[in-house]
């Protein structure tokens, strides 16, 4: 029971992306904000997995975060899949420290990306009538949502990394790219 | 010897009568110096109970809402059956469900809140949900035991709303911040900072007259229309408790 639970922790913590997103837990964000959960996720797996992986886990976060939202002209999407696909080409590096720190930056960069795009389709809807000074709060979420996200990211990446590893061969399940 | 303390105690200071005496004229003194004023104050501490415009206050306000509360059921008898004759949403107080907030999302790009009432309780897609102030939103989609309920901040909301001392409908769009816009296709509009802004009298979509926010700062630099933002009276990112409106059809 014990082994099975350890082997299928990866789904687990997949299962619990959705949750925490929803959780929104108020005291640990900042200007109202929260750190882009998903990626915290996306970046260990894709590293172990690789690039294909990772965009497809991208895709399926993608699709679950979406219909946890109930925006539906925009979607959380292509974001996700070229952090997973971009995650995926991302060597684990040998020394711990520096490991901890990328995951900090790695993290910002697809917060970034993520935040940017979600953003783009907000101003491509909104551009006929839109005043450009309407939209820096939206840059605003984008630069808190970075911040939070690089924070947190060596904590719960490095662990998460430490959880995926040793099971690497027997994710099966997930394991969209091997032959 | 004897002689000398006899002389000594027949002074006018030694005589406790002269300074009562001394006492009550540097008080009338100070009664004619201030005018009476002392007297005065005093009177207004002891007749106060017995003001008769106090008691006669309390009576014209009591008559006054009672006034009040039988002209407000007289218009809402009214406004129901105008509203019955043009086919437009009712609001009753007696269709209101109290639900809590489970999960909220008031920051960043996602705005909505998850409550404990779903298709269960009967909680409708479209009912309004509405926070001690007023409007927080609308209800999008219904599971078993919750509903998602999009915020008026959301950039996929679109509320029509009424701008009551102007007498004009608009347009609240939601652009993913804390004050939506309120549009108003008339570049001619006369709105200003602090008008009140509630939902449309005349929308299929939500009850009407519902409080929802007043307006912030104009922008008038469009060219066909008018844009304000709204400050929204309910906050939801501190409402635990809310009341769902459900439809009548």
């Amino acid at each position: 029971m014990n082994k099975y639970f350890k082997k299928n922790l990866s789904i687990i913590f997949f299962i619990l992306i959705p949750i925490v997103f929803l959780w929104h837990p108020n005291w640990l964000g900042f200007l109202g904000i929260q750190p882009y959960w998903p990626l915290f996720w996306l970046l260990p797996w894709s590293m172990i997995n690789g690039s294909i992986n990772g965009l497809i886990l991208g895709l399926f976060l993608g699709l679950i975060l979406d219909s946890v939202t109930i925006d539906n002209n925009f979607t959380q999407i292509p974001g996700l899949i070229l952090c997973g696909a971009w995650f995926g080409q991302i060597k684990i590096h040998s020394d711990i420290l520096v490991g901890h720190f990328r995951y900090g930056l790695i993290c910002s960069f697809g917060s970034f990306l993520c935040g940017s795009l979600y953003f783009l389709q907000i101003l491509l809807k909104n551009y006929s009538d839109s005043n450009p000074l309407l939209f820096i709060p939206s840059i605003q979420n984008i630069v808190a949502e970075v911040f939070l996200t690089g924070f947190f990211a060596p904590l719960i990446c490095s662990q998460l990394l430490r959880i995926f590893k040793p099971f690497r061969e027997k994710t099966i399940l997930f394991n969209f790219a091997k032959k | 010897m004897l002689d000398i303390r006899r002389i000594s105690t027949s002074r006018w200071w030694h005589k406790k009568k002269n300074w009562i005496f001394f006492g009550i004229f540097l008080f009338l003194f100070f009664v004619r110096i201030s005018k009476g004023s002392l007297y005065k104050d005093f009177y207004y501490l002891v007749s106060k109970p017995f003001w008769p415009g106090q008691f006669q206050k309390e009576i014209i306000l009591k008559s006054k809402d009672q006034e009040s509360s039988i002209k407000i059921n007289l218009l809402e008898n009214d406004n129901s059956r105008l509203r019955e004759i043009l086919y437009l949403q009712e609001s009753s107080n007696e269709d209101n469900m109290s639900a809590a907030v489970i999960s909220r999302k008031t920051g960043g790009w996602w705005r909505q809140i998850i409550l404990n009432k779903g298709i269960k309780d009967g909680v409708e897609v479209g009912s309004a949900v509405i926070g001690p102030g007023g409007l927080l939103g609308r209800v999008k989609n219904t599971s078993l035991f919750t509903s998602s309920a999009i915020l008026l901040t959301s950039p996929e909301s679109k509320v029509g709303v009424w701008v009551d001392r102007i007498q004009i409908n608009g347009l609240l769009v939601g652009t993913g911040t804390d004050t939506p816009i309120l549009k108003l296709y008339s570049k001619d509009a006369d709105i200003k900072v602090g008008d009140f802004v509630s939902s449309s009298p005349a929308s299929t979509l939500l009850p009407p007259n519902i409080p929802i926010g007043i307006v912030q700062s104009v922008d008038d630099s469009f060219k066909a229309r008018k844009t304000a933002k709204i400050l929204l009276l309910a906050k939801p990112h501190v409402i635990d408790w809310v009341q769902i409106l459900k439809l009548e059809r």
